[in-house]
């Protein structure tokens, strides 16, 4: 098990390495000479040299990718354009709301998604199952954004039960939390109703109804016990896509975290910050995927058997 | 006799596609699918008999802004005077076809490196995964938006935007196709005749992958559609005054305190062409694997 993370360590190095120079090629191809803006129309060429050497513009694609990487090293994600300030210390500033905001969307996900998927599998093809089915469907088609805005127009200003944006408390997570949430849930409650009627076939839950355990019991000790392999992967699977998608929810709701930054960002043409934020965010997803792959190997035996061979 | 030796050779013609959309035909799901799929292309294809994109579509009508739905207007007026309902159908011209086009995008590439990958196996196929792995690593939407920043905005970049966002699942079912057919004995018979191999990859393999990789398309176009819309709600995609689903939502929100139905059209547009989208691959899914359904 060691030697199996120790190998999926080492290859996340190569893959994050290509990522940051995917992400850094096309920003660098979003940028063209930011020199000149900086500059102004009345610089010299000496002073454009100058200040591109100070920018770290000058160079090959590659030498400043390698220089970029060096920095990422030392924890240096360079000096946005717009405000001055330090990239990974704003990028450090937004991701605990980035966190916060995916946490709760996660428990919102898993708060519909598992008594949902339970009841499709137990009420298996009759209207229950059905009616479950047909929502998770209808959940799964909603453009999120749009489902932001419609929680926006009812709980915000019709009712006014929650603020409609900023990041003033717990209450003004609810919404885009849920906004997340519902196109999650519709997803993971699929994958626990099948994954739900694959266990309830099984030989041991039959003998477990033989003996006569309440159907109660079967179903939260025996059946959903063993269902909860594919939904663990899907959950993190999905915790990591929330990370990384969460970008038009904190739009909408104007929330203060990563996915903004980067919106924000593009719209001011601050190259560094958008570079350092899609860096950070694809290193972040790919441990959290790394982290996932080793908890599954560990919740699953049979898993785990396969790497101590 | 003959009429019963008849009828076993056409069954053993009949081949996967036929098969599947034989199961199809069972499924009411799909069917109301596929009858809502063509109501919106056939409004997307009249969209110019039924509105003028000049005079209703783009103008501006100041006098006759921000007005509720009313029998003159189903959908109500935006903040620039202009029929909702024009601009939903007209806009239904645009997500198609940014849809379509970015799924086939993501279908050729996806499929000519996954099978690649799949036949050819060995180093190639290592080199070819790990560019897969690369590109599943950054979040679809946050690879989008990076590919449109870097491209410029146009509703062709979106287009190529989604697309390369949406080609990783392409190439793994086009691998994982690949590799189950790979051995049968008619690719090892196709070879034995002295086929060549893009014969064989083209006339012998596809063909019989083409099913799985039709409903991964099927269910690619709905997010795509989703894709594009979100791009366009944060800007970055068609550019206005065109009347694409998503960046009427984004104009929407700025009167979302009093004209909410400026919100609520293009968005039940999005929803019900996705949603028609995957009950057909839904179906579609279900029919190539009848265990999946239960």
């Amino acid at each position: 098990m060691h030697r199996y993370i120790l190998k999926r360590l080492l290859m996340l190095i190569p893959v994050l390495l290509c990522v940051a120079f995917v992400i850094f090629a096309f920003m660098d191809m979003a940028s063209g000479d930011p020199v000149y803006s900086v500059a102004g129309p009345d610089a010299t060429p000496e002073e454009l040299a100058q200040l591109r050497e100070e920018m770290g513009l000058n160079g090959s694609l590659l030498e400043r990718y390698a220089r970029y990487i060096w920095d990422l090293l030392h924890g240096d994600l360079g000096v946005s354009y717009v405000s001055k300030r330090d990239v990974m210390a704003t990028y450090m500033e937004r991701l605990p709301n980035t966190l916060k905001l995916a946490s709760v969307t996660m428990v919102v996900a898993v708060g519909i998604s598992v008594p949902l998927g339970i009841v499709a599998a137990v009420n298996h093809n009759s209207l229950k199952d059905t009616i479950s089915m047909i929502l998770a469907l209808v959940g799964l088609s909603m453009p999120n954004f749009w489902l932001g805005l419609l929680l926006i127009i009812l709980f915000s200003l019709k009712l006014g039960w929650f603020p409609s944006g900023g990041n003033t408390g717990f209450s003004s997570i609810v919404l885009p939390a849920f906004s997340i949430g519902v196109g999650l849930a519709a997803l993971m409650a699929r994958t626990t109703r099948s994954s739900m009627l694959d266990v309830i076939r099984q030989d041991y839950i039959r003998m477990a109804r033989a003996k006569g355990v309440p159907e109660r019991k079967v179903i939260r000790k025996h059946a959903l016990k063993n269902a909860l392999i594919p939904i663990i992967t899907i959950f993190g699977v999905q915790f990591s896509n929330v990370l990384g998608g969460s970008v038009l929810a904190e739009t909408v709701f104007a929330w203060p975290g990563v996915g903004r930054l980067v919106v924000d960002a593009i719209d001011q043409r601050d190259i560094p910050t958008v570079t350092g934020a899609l860096v950070m965010t694809t290193l972040l997803v790919s441990i959290v995927n790394l982290l996932v792959d080793i908890i599954y190997a560990y919740v699953d035996p049979r898993i785990k058997g396969q790497y101590i061979k | 006799m003959k009429k019963k030796q008849r009828k076993s050779q056409q069954y053993k013609k009949r081949s996967m596609l036929a098969m599947m959309l034989r199961q199809l035909r069972k499924n009411k799901g799909a069917i109301l699918g596929l009858i809502l799929v063509v109501i919106i292309i056939a409004l997307a294809l009249l969209a110019p008999v039924l509105y003028d994109y000049d005079t209703v579509v783009i103008a501006q009508n100041l006098k006759e802004r921000l007005q509720a739905p009313s029998a003159a207007h189903w959908f109500g007026t935006d903040d620039m005077g202009r029929d909702i309902l024009a601009r939903v159908v007209y806009g239904a011209r645009y997500s198609l076809a940014v849809g379509l086009i970015a799924v086939l995008i993501a279908l050729l590439v996806g499929v000519t490196l996954g099978a690649t990958a799949g036949y050819v196996g060995g180093p190639m196929e290592e080199v070819i995964m790990r560019i897969c792995d690369i590109f599943s690593s950054i979040p679809s939407v946050l690879m989008a938006i990076a590919v449109v920043s870097a491209l410029g905005k146009s509703t062709v970049n979106l287009m190529i935007a989604v697309g390369i966002a949406s080609t990783a699942p392409f190439i793994r079912v086009a691998r994982a196709a690949v590799l189950t057919v790979r051995g049968e004995e008619y690719v090892e018979s196709a070879r034995a005749i002295g086929m060549r191999e893009w014969q064989i990859v083209l006339g012998h393999i596809l063909p019989n992958c083409i099913s799985q990789i039709i409903v991964q398309a099927t269910l690619r176009v709905g997010s795509a559609i989703i894709s594009a819309a979100q791009l366009s709600f944060l800007g970055l995609g068609v550019p206005a005054p065109a009347p694409e689903w998503g960046s009427m939502l984004s104009s929407g929100r700025s009167y979302i305190r009093d004209y909410s139905y400026m919100t609520l059209f293009p968005g039940l547009a999005i929803m019900i062409t996705v949603l028609s989208l995957n009950m057909i691959g839904d179906g579609l899914r279900d029919a190539l694997d009848p265990k999946l359904k239960r």
